[in-house]
């Protein structure tokens, strides 16, 4: 068990599979690893219509063997389900400058030397190729838009033949403008989807809530299911170094000067806030929340993704 | 709070640098782009109070422990409240000299200097080694306890004593105490008199109470004296007295009144008297009681006795026939055999007031006879001439006509009276030996105005026998024990080569196989009298740089034994300063994860 759990690329470390190779081959492992897991949890799948049987396999959860198939022949099936193929999903990706970093930039406090980190953006378009793969394997029709400062790649829901190979194009192409501006690339998501589907935000956040909240209350209005999956370095969320620096962010050119060990439980304590007023306000509109960190391995923020789904009303 | 090695004060300055950069931090730091930056400006925006007041705390605590640092290298020692004092090795030098028995604001001043003293050995403690000194020099050792009993059987002395002197002493006591917190106490009314040289005392600080206000206005019998001391039987007696105004007296012999009269300041009284009581007798000059009793009475004390019966022979001269008439006229002498007044060559026996031949011829036989009477001189060769003679009672008295005298022996003479350089009256046991003839043409003392007076004073004095001396001291003064006495009345067991004179003024009589040959006259110093005081900062600046004066009793009691309240305070100073780094890694630790 343990040695399946070792190979399967969704639970790797992110950073180490992505000096693997390109998102295309990467988001493949990861999904075939995502996959093989699945059937432990079927109820987190997209589908929920009987499709046939199949034999049951060490790892199986129970609770999906056919008993009665099991009475009378003797043997243990398990019952699976048939994919809908009516579903239209959109996968909005944040690329904007704030996004193209990782805690690797800052001075290391007692770290010794940095660990390998991919940058939010890295993370989040193997996320997003993931996602998609997943989808498309489902039949389901994936799109994808990206955003900065304005809307950077539309790429409309298809669930034909070639779509992943345009989805993998459209997250190579260029980005890191100096601004999110989530609302845009929102309203062009639903302009992508002529009928009700699902839309996944994957984005540092780092923008104003209540523009966010408006566009998504949107969504949520025209009867699209919303996911955000908002991506967070590690060192975001902790603030690691030491000494004192001027911190500058890159978007907005805002420049804070601190002493780290004086602001750090501060620091810490506005993130939680932070978090928080994200998960109630987009609870409050009905769109699924979840916090994904760029050190977990890239099997976390897929649950995730179809976890929130479940859980939506 | 003093300072061991005051010179580390310096590092102080340090105290500059977490100053310095609590102020400038925010322009401090490498330049580092992080995304979230708008959370932690919201950070700082929402907890600004929390971190003001934290990093004001850690300004404070970085200063505190720099300054902390600082002091304790410089190794202060501090008064710690409520830590008692060290071991200390104190005397308490209590003034009992006779100006503190004055009377001030209805209370003598002594009963105040004791309760002091009191107050002062309360203070010491079983690790403490204690003394009391008094002015008479007298240095108690023993516990506290011990020491408060005897101030409460310590009175004021009869006179002066030496509080300086026991100020010495103190100092010296406490120096060899091996201790090395020293102090000495000094209880005293600071008399102008009394203390007129700084102190010997070393490094010993001095701390010393003295009273506030101006001593009390006194009146003093300053000096009463018998004249001459042996009454024959007129004598007289002189006093002076100290005093604003004038002044009445009383002066008393044997118990009896003399004269009482008035007198005015500075003025000397003269009260000649002849009285009827015979031997040795003490006197009393009085005056009324005020703030000072114990220099009103002043002591006194004479020889009286019938007149000497004289003898002159009749080749002395008519001068000294008709001045001796004059004398038994009067009833200072009388007729008879006891002295003879001669020539050299017609003595036959002591006592005699001796005169040179008148013609040279007889100087042999003079020679001869003086010899033979045991006088150690002997006449040499003549000296004519007028020489101007100097001495007792001599006056402008000249001689023309006169010998040489030179000593034959070893014995021990007074020489009353000088011709130029050589002895022209000498006087010894039981003689007196004058140089020239007593008549006219040899000398002009016969006939001179003070011949008869001086001839009195030769008769009672010189050659009436020797019923012994007066000596005067002050009371506790050390003496020599004079060689013709036996015994001391009044005072058992002062016999000896040595003793000290009572610490009370009177009278006491020295005797010799049962009766009395002279007398010990103790009165206080004059000097005593004068209760003019010291002010606390002159008398502190005349005692030394480690003296400090108080008036004030509670300023004084603090001030005892506090040589050894301070104490090092590097230990108190180094747990300060734990307990500050201890503060400042706690706010330090809760400012970087403690509230996350």
């Amino acid at each position: 068990m343990e040695t399946a759990r070792a190979t399967r690329a969704d639970l790797l470390d992110p950073a180490h599979l992505a000096a693997l190779g390109r998102v295309e081959i990467i988001a493949r492992w990861v999904v075939d690893g995502f996959m093989t897991g699945l059937h432990r949890s079927p109820r987190k799948g997209f589908s929920v219509e009987f499709a046939e049987h199949r034999p049951y396999l060490p790892g199986d959860d129970l609770r999906h063997v056919d008993w009665r198939i099991a009475a009378r022949a003797d043997r243990l099936v398990i019952k699976q389900y048939e994919e809908e193929t009516n579903l239209r999903a959109t996968i909005v990706l944040d690329v904007s400058r704030s996004m193209v970093w990782s805690g690797a930039q800052l001075p290391a406090a007692g770290r010794g030397h940095a660990a390998p980190r991919l940058t939010k953006l890295a993370y989040a378009e193997v996320v997003a190729a993931s996602l998609a793969l997943v989808l498309l394997r489902q039949r389901d029709a994936v799109g994808l838009v990206r955003f900065d400062d304005r809307v950077r790649t539309a790429v409309p829901p298809r669930a034909r033949h070639g779509q992943w190979r345009r989805l993998v194009t459209a997250l190579g192409e260029t980005g890191a403008g100096r601004a999110s501006s989530a609302p845009a690339a929102l309203a062009q998501a639903a302009r992508l989807l002529d009928r009700r589907g699902m839309v996944v935000l994957v984005s540092d956040l780092l923008m104003e809530v209540d523009d966010v909240v408006r566009a998504l209350r949107g969504l949520r209005a025209a009867g699209h299911d919303v996911t955000v999956l908002h991506v967070l370095d590690p060192d975001e969320r902790e603030l690691p170094s030491h000494g004192e620096l001027l911190f500058v962010d890159p978007e907005s050119a805002l420049e804070v000067p601190a002493t780290v060990a004086e602001v750090r439980a501060a620091y810490r304590a506005t993130v939680i806030e932070v978090l928080d007023e994200w998960r109630a306000r987009l609870g409050a509109v009905g769109v699924g929340y979840e916090v994904v960190s760029t050190d977990a391995p890239f099997g976390v923020p897929l649950r995730k993704a179809f976890a929130a789904r479940q859980h939506l009303p | 709070m003093s300072f061991l090695s005051p010179w580390f004060l310096a590092l102080g300055v340090a105290a500059a640098v977490p100053l310095l950069l609590h102020l400038l931090r925010r322009r401090i730091g490498a330049r580092v782009e992080f995304p979230a930056a708008r959370y932690l400006a919201r950070a700082e925006r929402e907890h600004s109070r929390t971190l003001r007041l934290r990093n004001l705390l850690l300004m404070v605590a970085r200063v505190a422990a720099v300054l902390l640092i600082a002091l304790a290298a410089a190794r202060p020692a501090a008064r710690l409240f409520g830590g008692g004092h060290g071991p200390t090795a104190m005397a308490v030098v209590l003034d009992n000299s006779l100006s503190t028995a004055a009377v001030q604001d209805g209370r003598p001043l002594f009963a105040h200097l004791d309760s002091l003293a009191e107050r002062a050995l309360s203070g010491a403690t079983t690790a403490d080694r204690v003394w009391l000194v008094t002015a008479d020099g007298q240095a108690r050792a023993g516990t506290a306890a011990e020491l408060r009993d005897a101030v409460r059987r310590i009175s004021p002395l009869g006179g002066a004593g030496d509080p300086a002197l026991a100020l010495a002493r103190a100092a010296s006591a406490v120096r060899n105490a091996g201790l090395a917190g020293q102090q000495v106490a000094l209880i005293t009314d600071a008399q102008r008199t009394t203390w007129t040289a700084p102190a010997q005392l070393g490094a010993v600080p001095v701390v010393a109470w003295v009273p506030a206000g101006a001593p009390p206005a006194n009146r003093a019998v300053v000096s009463a004296d018998a004249q001459p001391q042996r009454w024959t039987p007129r004598g007289a007696v002189s006093a002076r007295l100290m005093a604003q105004d004038s002044t009445t007296y009383r002066i008393a012999l044997a118990g009896s009144t003399l004269a009482r009269g008035t007198a005015a300041p500075g003025e000397e009284i003269l009260v000649r008297a002849t009285p009827a009581a015979r031997g040795w007798l003490a006197g009393t000059v009085e005056l009324d009681a005020d703030e000072l009793p114990g220099d009103n009475v002043r002591y006194f004390a004479a020889w009286v006795g019938a007149a000497p019966r004289v003898r002159v022979a009749p080749d002395a001269g008519p001068f000294v026939a008709s001045a001796v008439d004059v004398l038994r006229g009067d009833g200072r002498v009388a007729a008879g055999g006891d002295v003879t007044v001669a020539p050299a060559d017609e003595v036959t026996a002591l006592p005699a007031l001796i005169t040179a031949p008148t013609d040279p011829v007889r100087l042999g036989a003079a020679n001869r006879a003086l010899a033979r009477a045991g006088v150690p001189w002997q006449f040499g060769p003549v000296r004519r001439g007028a020489v101007l003679v100097a001495g007792d009672g001599a006056g402008a008295t000249q001689a023309t006509l006169r010998y040489s005298l030179l000593a034959t022996g070893a014995a021990r003479t007074d020489t009353l009276a000088r011709a130029g350089a050589e002895p022209w009256i000498v006087a010894g046991p039981g003689y007196v030996l004058v140089a020239s003839p007593l008549t006219p043409d040899a000398t002009t003392l016969p006939v001179s105005a003070g011949f008869v007076p001086w001839l009195a004073g030769v008769f009672a004095n010189r050659l009436s026998g020797d019923p012994g001396r007066v000596v005067s001291a002050a009371p506790i003064q050390h003496l020599i024990w004079p060689s013709w006495a036996g015994a001391l009345d009044g005072a058992p067991g002062a016999a000896g080569t040595e003793f000290t004179a009572p610490d009370r003024a009177g009278t006491y009589f020295f005797t010799r196989d049962g009766r009395r040959v002279g007398a010990l006259v103790v009165n206080p110093e004059p000097r005593e009298s004068e209760l003019a005081r010291w002010a606390p900062a002159d008398f502190a600046r005349l005692l030394g740089g480690h003296a400090r004066a108080f008036t004030a009793a509670d300023r004084f009691a603090a001030a005892v034994f506090d040589v050894t309240a301070r104490r090092p305070v590097v230990v108190p100073l180094l747990a300060a300063l734990l307990a500050v780094l201890v503060l400042e890694g706690a706010i330090a630790a809760r400012g970087a994860g403690g509230e996350g």
